[in-house]
């Protein structure tokens, strides 16, 4: 079933075209990866689709709904969660409290926040210590973990990731494509942006972007 | 509520930055503090004295405004109108006065009536002219207008239309009651020996003055005759009943004994209106040989009313009640203790000026630093603002997240300033009320100096700064005398409280007035950023 659905998207920054007539579609349960040489329009494409950008022309249907018909913050909030590439954490924060933040934002109801927080980063791999350091103390596969955890704060159907796996080890490359491909079989949509083949091979589905958006 | 707590969260983990904004915010809030508590301080002073004091006032004759009439006429000012509308104006009546005295705003009234005689060989008048003392009659008959009163500052005007006042070698005053007896009330005259004559009596009693009973050697119980100046065969005795002292008389000699504050001779109003009435029963028509004037010789006396009201605004009302009840524009109603009260107050009035004037600075310059100090720290944290509009925080949201820590910053700055503000604004004020006391007197003084009286132990009092007035001690604040230690200006020198509920109040306004004015800088930028900018730029 289509989660996401877009519908000949144009998209230029003033009058150099990026994206053209560019339609996809995905589904549920399923792992996406979007590849394409640097300038293709890949993060492009993941802005339009977290609702950052607003596409020139062409719809975006969210379960069937246009989302310029959803308020873009209830968007973004409530049912994306964006793993950024420079992860984009609150700095000041400890890692806990940039999740909780999230959940805040989302006006996540009727659970334990706090308790929901440690529970998601602990399921990304982060300890007890970990969780209630300042994000600039982690390292990066920490803090991509973290924002592996904000994503999912407060359960979203989309997970959309920029480069998930770019500043990381081999070691942890796995260890994040794990986890990501067990939200797949929670039932979630996972739309990654990868110049890795690697990373290509373990989705399910993967659209080449080329310059003038001709997708594959 | 997240959003508080994220404010809060974000003031604790920017700790310096914030302490620096919160030490400005601190600096401002003592300064301002210390302004609007001067402010407030000259104002509770005036309201609360104002209200806690009784203020008397006089009808007098406004001769000063007829002058200024006839100064604006052309060719210059004109004497022989001046003359004849004086001569036109009729001396109100006591029946006027009281009259007046009917309006809803007057709480009490009493009168003073002053006429003049002379003495004889067995009571003479103090004075160091022994040629007055034998023959006063010659020398002092020359006829006297007395516009306003000239003996203690008494309002009165008399003497008009046809009469002849001389001056005497005493002069009697006749009160209505004892509250009119202003200097025993006050105390500056006490009674030393016998007592006060009845109030309201008919019997020729007196009081009299130490040296003028040393100087002829009267005691209580001892008769004094006086005449009248215009006739000497009119004679008059009065009783001693008691001898009083008083502490603001002048010790030096005037050059006419009536005008000597020793030869003043008290008694009651309606003892010597009675002899007023009787001098007038044996009046007679004679000519000046001078001046070729008629005149009568029944001895004359000026009127003074005196109207207490219980504050201010009685007093500002009675103008127009007595103007309705028909008092004409050729009189003014003044009064000597509002006057000196806000002369009192000058030093305290020009600080709160600059006072106010210190506030305004210390405002706009405080403003435009938190406004620049605020630009710098949204410009900072611009990268965290576009992470939480990415992650679906609200642009109004993030706003209200600065304006919050924008407002606990300088609600903690301004009550700190409050307390520190509060605690230091008595010393501070009163320390710069003393400089501009300081500075206000050094300035008379020069101007004495200028004039070769570089030291005058007597100054008559009401010269320089305008009367005698002693501001009411009511625990706000105490007068101090003025520059020759006289009675001349008692300025407000002191302040016991500075802070209230208002300065709180005020302060508050300028916390909520600078977040507004620092905050909305930040808010406005907040809502200028686009967060797609914001992270491509950081990528």
């Amino acid at each position: 079933m289509s989660v996401l659905t877009l519908n000949n998207i144009c998209f230029s920054y003033g009058k150099t075209p990026v994206l053209k007539d560019l339609s996809l579609d995905f589904e549920k349960g399923k792992m996406y990866c979007i590849m394409g040489k640097s300038g293709a329009g890949k993060t492009t494409l993941l802005s339009v689709l977290s609702g950052l950008a607003s596409p020139d022309s062409g719809t975006i249907l969210y379960n069937g709904k246009n989302i310029k018909k959803i308020n873009k913050y209830n968007f973004r909030s409530k049912c994306i969660g964006v793993v950024f590439q420079s992860y984009n954490l609150i700095t000041k924060f400890t890692a806990l409290e940039n999740v909780v933040l999230s959940m805040d934002i989302a006006k996540v109801k009727g659970i334990k926040k706090r308790e929901r927080a440690l529970e998601i980063l602990s399921s990304v791999g982060l300890d007890s210590e970990e969780v209630n350091r300042r994000v600039l103390k982690l390292s990066g596969g920490q803090q991509q973990r973290v924002a592996i955890a904000r994503a999912l704060s407060h359960n979203p159907d989309i997970i959309l990731a920029d480069e998930p796996t770019g500043n990381l080890d081999g070691d942890t490359q796995n260890e994040i494509m794990q986890i990501l491909r067990k939200l797949t079989q929670e039932g979630r949509c996972v739309i990654l942006v990868s110049h890795s083949p690697q990373v290509a091979s373990m989705c399910d589905q993967t659209y080449e972007l080329v310059a003038q958006s001709k997708n594959k | 509520m997240y959003i508080i707590k994220n404010s809060f969260r974000c003031i604790g983990r920017s700790l310096g930055r914030n302490i620096l904004i919160g030490i400005i915010v601190f600096v401002i809030a003592v300064s301002a503090c210390i302004g609007l508590s001067i402010r407030q301080a000259a104002q509770n002073t005036k309201e609360e004295t104002m209200s806690g004091m009784n203020i008397t006032a006089t009808i007098s004759f406004d001769r000063q405004s007829m002058m200024g009439e006839l100064n604006g006429s052309e060719g210059g000012f004109d004497k022989e109108q001046f003359a004849e509308r004086i001569g036109e104006t009729n001396d109100l009546s006591f029946s006027e006065y009281e009259k007046y005295a009917k309006a809803e705003s007057v709480e009490d009234f009493y009168y003073s009536m002053t006429a003049s005689f002379n003495g004889n060989d067995d009571f003479s008048p103090v004075s160091t002219d022994t040629e007055s003392e034998t023959d006063s009659d010659s020398d002092n008959k020359r006829p006297n207008v007395n516009f306003g009163g000239g003996f203690g500052g008494f309002g009165g005007f008399g003497g008009l239309g046809g009469k002849q006042m001389n001056n005497g070698d005493f002069t009697v005053i006749g009160y209505s009651s004892d509250a009119a007896m202003t200097d025993f009330v006050r105390g500056t005259a006490t009674i030393t020996k016998g007592s006060v004559f009845e109030e309201g009596t008919k019997v020729y009693d007196c009081i009299i003055s130490e040296e003028l009973a040393t100087y002829n050697d009267l005691g209580i119980g001892r008769a004094i005759k006086l005449t009248n100046p215009n006739d000497e065969d009119e004679e008059y005795t009065l009783y001693v009943v008691g001898i009083y002292k008083d502490s603001s008389s002048n010790d030096g000699f005037q050059r006419a004994p009536g005008s000597d504050p020793a030869n003043k001779i008290y008694m009651s109003a309606t003892a010597l209106e009675s002899i007023i009435a009787a001098s007038e029963k044996v009046s007679t028509t004679v000519t000046d040989e001078t001046t070729g004037r008629e005149y009568e010789t029944a001895v004359t006396s000026s009127f003074s009313p005196t109207y207490v009201f219980s504050d201010v605004e009685s007093y500002n009302n009675f103008e127009e009640e007595a103007r309705n009840l028909g008092l004409d524009d050729s009189y003014k109603i003044s009064s000597q203790d509002v006057s000196n009260f806000e002369n009192s107050l000058v030093p305290l009035n020009t600080l709160s000026t600059m006072a106010g004037w210190f506030l305004i600075v210390i405002l706009v310059i405080g403003a435009v630093i938190l406004i620049v100090l605020n630009i710098f720290n949204v410009r900072e944290r611009k990268y965290e603002i576009g992470v939480l509009m990415a992650i679906g925080m609200k642009k109004i949201n993030v706003a209200k997240q600065f304006l919050i820590e924008a407002f606990a910053i300088t609600l903690v700055a301004v009550m700190l300033g409050v307390v520190i503000g509060g605690v230091s604004s008595v010393p501070v004020t009163n320390a710069l009320l003393e400089n501009q006391i300081a500075s206000a007197q050094s300035e008379s003084v020069k101007v004495e100096e200028n004039f070769g009286r570089g030291e005058r132990p007597n100054l008559p009092s009401g010269n320089f700064g305008g009367g005698s007035m002693t501001p009411p001690d009511n625990g706000n604040f105490k007068g101090i005398e003025n520059m020759f230690g006289e009675k001349a200006a008692n300025y407000v020198s002191e302040i016991n409280s500075a802070m209230n509920f208002t300065v709180v109040l005020q302060m508050l306004g300028i916390a909520v007035l600078l977040t507004i004015v620092a905050g909305g800088v930040g808010v406005l930028f907040v809502m200028r950023y686009d967060p797609l900018k914001i992270l491509a730029n950081r990528d």
